[in-house]
C-alpha cells in the first residue's frame, strides 16, 4: 500500500511518467479523465448547494489535509475563494530532497476544478504565480 | 453575510485518504490507456525514486528498516498488521488494507491492479538491497494480503 501521506509524491511521479510517454497532451488527458472520473463529489456538491458547494467540498478536502489557508464564501455576491497561505502537497514536494516534482505539477488544480465548475456557470480564476514557495490562490464567480 | 474560514497547518492532522481513490482512479486510467505494463513501469518507477532513502536505509540496517516503516506506515493509517521478523526474514501481514476498506466505504472502484501498489512497489523498494519481497497472498475484497521478505539468492 501507498500510505496516502505518500500520494502527492506518487502522483507527481505519475505527471512525469505520463509525459516521458505521451507529452504534455497525455498529463492533461489524464487531468480531464481524473476531473470525470473521480470529482464527482464536488460535481453533486456544487449542482445541489449552488456556490455554497464549492465551501463544502474544500471546508473537508483542506483540513484532511492540514493545509494553511483563509476561505471565503460569499453567497450574496456568487463569490467562493482559497487564499491558501502554504499547500500542503506542494510543500511537501518542495521539502522532499530526493525527488524533482513535476514542473507543471499546480497545473492540475487549473484544469481539473475548472472541468468542474464552468460548465455549471462558475468563472474559475486560478493564481498560480506563486506556486514555486506553495502559494496559490483561486476565485470562484457566479456568472 | 460572508463566511470566512481560517486554518493554519498545526490545526489538523495530515491523513486525506480521498487520496487513496485519487491513486486507484490513476491506475485504472493507466491500464485502460497504457496497458497492464505500464502501471507495473510507473509504480516501480514511482517507488525506486521515492523510496530510495528507504532502500539506502534497508542495505544498511536491514529488514528492521522496512519493519519500522511499515510500521509507522499502518499506524498513521490506521491498519491492523502483524510482522514477524527473524533474523533475515520478515513477514508482513495485513489484516485488511487501510487504502482498499476507504475506497470500498466510499462505493469507489477499486482498481483491477490496485493490488500491484503492494507487489511492484515492496519488489521495487528491496531492488539493490540484500532482500527480495514476495506477494504470498492477496484478496482483491478487502487487500487482506500477506508479503515476505527473504535475503535474495546468490
Amino acid at each position: 500500500m501507498i500510505s496516502c501521506t505518500e500520494f502527492i509524491a506518487a502522483y507527481s511521479e505519475l505527471f512525469k511518467y505520463l509525459e516521458k510517454r505521451g507529452g504534455q497532451e497525455a498529463v492533461y488527458d489524464f487531468w480531464n479523465y481524473l476531473a470525470d472520473n473521480f470529482l464527482g463529489n464536488l460535481k453533486d456538491l456544487v449542482v445541489q448547494n449552488g456556490i455554497r458547494g464549492c465551501w463544502l467540498y474544500w471546508s473537508h478536502t483542506l483540513n484532511e489535509e492540514a493545509a494553511d489557508f483563509t476561505m471565503t464564501l460569499d453567497e450574496e455576491a456568487g463569490e467562493f475563494s482559497i487564499v491558501m497561505h502554504h499547500c500542503p502537497s506542494k510543500g511537501r514536494l518542495l521539502e522532499w530532497k530526493h525527488i524533482t516534482p513535476y514542473p507543471d505539477y499546480c497545473k492540475h488544480c487549473d484544469v481539473l476544478y475548472r472541468r468542474i465548475l464552468e460548465p455549471l456557470g462558475y468563472e474559475y480564476i486560478y493564481d498560480l504565480s506563486h506556486t514555486d514557495e506553495a502559494r496559490c490562490s483561486l476565485l470562484v464567480r457566479r456568472r | 453575510m460572508k463566511q470566512v474560514m481560517r486554518r493554519s497547518a498545526a490545526d489538523n492532522i495530515y491523513l486525506h485518504k480521498d487520496f487513496h481513490g485519487a491513486m486507484s482512479t490513476a491506475l485504472i486510467y493507466l491500464q485502460q490507456k497504457h496497458g497492464d505494463d505500464a502501471v507495473r513501469e510507473y509504480l516501480r518507477q514511482f517507488a525506486r525514486t521515492f523510496y530510495a532513502p528507504l532502500t539506502a536505509d534497508i542495505s544498511r540496517r536491514g529488514l528492521v528498516a522496512l519493519k519500522e516503516h511499515f510500521e509507522q506506515v499502518y499506524q498513521l493509517e490506521g491498519g491492523q498488521v502483524q510482522i514477524t521478523l527473524s533474523g533475515d526474514e520478515m513477514t508482513l501481514r495485513v489484516e485488511a488494507c487501510p487504502a482498499v476498506m476507504h475506497l470500498r466505504s466510499k462505493g469507489q472502484p477499486v482498481a483491477p491492479l490496485f493490488y500491484e501498489t503492494t507487489k511492484t512497489v515492496n519488489e521495487a523498494i528491496c531492488e539493490g538491497t540484500p532482500f527480495v519481497a514476495e506477494l504470498v497472498s492477496y484478496d482483491d475484497a478487502t487487500g487482506r494480503s500477506t508479503v515476505r521478505f527473504t535475503r535474495r539468492r546468490a
